[in-house]
């Protein structure tokens, strides 16, 4: 009875849930050709381990510079694509600055400010790292999160708040018209090239089974400085008054105002904590990744949408856990399919799970 | 013109809220003239009037879209100002900014989504004293006494509660301030019969505790049962004005806005 019990509730499941179901055949599948794969000798654990450190790094990338962007979506109720500019001016605020503190007196100062541009300095030869120069890392740090808390105050006073009222659909055009203001002044400035910003990071290697898992000091610092960042926002979210009030007024804003919360403040400051992350963001991608080009932050955005997506958008608890889940599967996808459609591949497990879960993983937690 | 407009209510036309309050326990608190406004360039109300006195207790009754909710949205400050006045305890109010309205000692409860579903009971009611440095806690206690399951449910979100929490919850939120005029609209909205008495009897309480109340009421005849004052409003426009007692026992009241 127990058994035929079991039968009829999972066909009733199957039936009702036909998505879920499938998902999990395809993960079983996957997960089984993992398996067989390590088995065989086709895949090395290490190997595995590696692509999952990698993915789990990806995803603190993304979920960071994910956080704001929830935010401001929450708040002001519309996706602002100018978002992943705002990480490549935090990147290149940030860089200009660790490159002047890092080469001043051994390099021309306006080579430093434009981050080498045109190949005149390289970051690598200036032994920029954490553990090499963690001074000048940590002035570009603090540089990247002013400076774009500066610019996404100046971009809302000039071109957001004039039409705060107006529909998504216009602020986001006019988000789309900043972006693409943002992103060719960059390039002006700094030029099109693409440049390395770091000198190869010390790494130690963990022992996994078959081989070693590489992880270096820019990863540590990567975790250290989103961990924080993350637990951070998460605290101010709930502790304070400003963060109850950054909750109340994603939750209902006609009742925030009545209520006596000031509105516009409030958006100031999720102005400031969202630009500021989003800059640190920018600096702290840089640092991983150790290039850096005016398109980062736009080619980001596509991942940070779709984790925010995922995530169940305006939730940054959902941007956080998404980024996770994009920066993986982008990662790990590469086991099973060619690298060049990881990125699709990580689009392609967001369809999936918002046609099972449309509302997103944390829907109807608005912010918190 | 329509029949009963013709005819001299018992009470005497709309003009009738122009003469002065009774003074019962205080001076005039909240004055409304000659009150236009609407949403955008759409105008709902003509030419209303209204008065509170410290103390007193006042219901609005009329059909669905008369403008009742209007009027609370428009003493709030969140309409477009078209016309007229609001005063508030001898003070000019007009077009002031909600968060300004709120340091004047008016609360507002509206009448759909009134509390803050995903933040916590008690969340909920420190959002109430956001404009004070730091939660009252004798305002909290006395919310907490008089609603003891806003208390019990402190850590709960408030979107998980009943109808009735909820408006409780809207209630306290609004009190926590302790504001000398609360307007409620519609509290006994979407309650279950059993819950409009003991909604009625907070509200009287709340009121005999010393706070004017203006309140919106679907409910008509239990609300001008118990409230000092009604007004009748129809089409964004004041109908009738009296006692409570004399509107729910005028023939033609009861027969247009009482359902007989
Ligand atoms: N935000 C708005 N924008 C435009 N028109 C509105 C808005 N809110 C209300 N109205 C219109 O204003 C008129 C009065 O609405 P109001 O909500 O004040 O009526 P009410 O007397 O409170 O009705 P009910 O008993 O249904 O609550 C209605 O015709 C309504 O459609
Ligand atoms: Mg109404």
């Amino acid at each position: 009875m127990g058994i035929a019990e079991t039968y009829t509730r999972g066909r009733q499941f199957a039936v009702t849930r036909p998505g879920s179901v499938l998902l999990a055949l395809v993960g079983v599948v996957l997960l089984f050709d993992l398996l067989a794969g390590l088995a065989t000798g086709q895949h090395s654990f290490s190997g595995v381990g590696s692509l999952v450190w990698d993915g789990l790094m990806r995803g603190l990338v993304v979920g960071l510079a994910g956080i704001g962007l929830s935010m401001t979506y929450s708040i002001l109720n519309f996706a602002n694509f100018a978002h992943g500019d705002y990480i490549t001016a935090g990147a290149f605020s940030g860089w200009a600055t660790t490159y002047l503190v890092a080469g001043l007196g051994r390099a021309d100062v306006g080579a430093l400010l434009l981050v080498g541009a045109g190949g005149s300095v390289f970051g690598g030869s200036l032994g920029i790292g954490v553990t090499g120069t963690p001074l000048a890392v940590l002035a570009g740090i603090l540089v990247s999160g002013v400076v774009t808390v500066g610019l996404a105050l100046f971009v809302d006073r000039t071109a957001f708040r004039p039409i705060r009222d107006a529909d998504g659909i216009t602020l986001l055009i006019t988000s789309i018209g900043v972006a693409f203001a943002l992103r060719y002044l960059m390039q002006f400035v700094f030029g099109a090239s693409v440049r390395g910003t770091t000198a190869q990071p010390p790494a130690v290697g963990l022992y996994l089974v078959d081989g070693f898992v590489r992880i270096d000091a820019h990863d540590v610092a990567l975790v250290v400085v989103a961990g924080a960042l993350m637990l951070a926002v998460h605290l101010l979210l709930q502790l304070t008054k400003l963060g109850k009030a950054m909750r109340a007024m994603a939750d209902n804003e006609d009742l925030a105002q009545i209520t006596g919360i000031p509105t516009e403040r409030v958006v100031r400051a999720v102005w400031v904590i969202g630009g500021g992350l989003t800059g640190v963001a920018g600096y702290m991608f840089i640092l991983w990744k150790g290039t850096l080009g005016f398109n980062d932050g736009w080619l980001l955005l596509l991942l940070i949408f779709a984790a925010v997506i995922l995530g169940g958008i305006g939730s940054i608890y959902g941007a956080i856990v998404g980024g996770l889940a994009i920066g993986l599967t982008a990662s790990v996808s590469v086991i099973w399919i060619p690298s060049a459609f990881a990125r699709a591949a990580a689009f392609f497990v967001m369809i999936v799970l918002l046609l099972v879960k449309p509302e997103g993983l944390f829907s109807g937690r608005t912010t918190a | 013109m329509s029949a009963d407009t013709e005819r001299d209510p018992p009470s005497g036309d709309g003009d009738v809220s122009r003469k002065t309050v009774p003074d019962r326990e205080g001076q005039s608190l909240l004055e409304v003239r000659g009150l236009d406004a609407g949403y955008g360039d759409l105008q709902i109300l003509t030419d209303v009037d209204m008065d509170v006195a410290g103390g007193e207790y006042v219901t609005i009754v009329g059909p669905n879209g008369a403008g009742k909710s209007t009027v609370m949205k428009s003493i709030f400050g969140l309409t477009s100002h078209m016309g007229g006045t609001v005063t508030f305890e001898g003070e000019d109010i007009t077009g002031l900014r909600p968060e300004e309205i709120i340091h004047e000692g008016i609360g507002y409860v509206p009448q759909n989504d009134n509390v803050f579903a995903s933040l916590t009971v008690r969340e909920n009611l420190e959002m109430g004293a956001y404009i004070l440095d730091s939660v009252p806690q004798d305002a909290l206690d006395a919310v907490f006494e008089r609603f003891p399951i806003l208390e019990e449910r402190q850590s709960q979100k408030a979107g998980t509660m009943s109808g009735g929490q909820q408006q409780m919850l809207a209630m306290g939120r609004a009190l926590m301030l302790e504001p000398s005029l609360l307007l409620l609209d519609e509290p006994s909205a979407g309650l279950a019969p059993d819950f409009v008495d003991d909604m009625f009897d907070r509200i009287d309480a709340i009121n005999d505790d010393g706070t004017a109340v203006l309140m919106v009421e679907q409910n008509a005849k239990e609300a001008l049962r118990r409230c000092d004052r009604g007004y009748v409003l129809a089409n964004g426009r004041n109908r009738y004005m009296d006692d409570g007692d004399v509107l729910l026992n005028d023939e033609q009241v009861r027969k247009d806005f009482l359902g007989g």
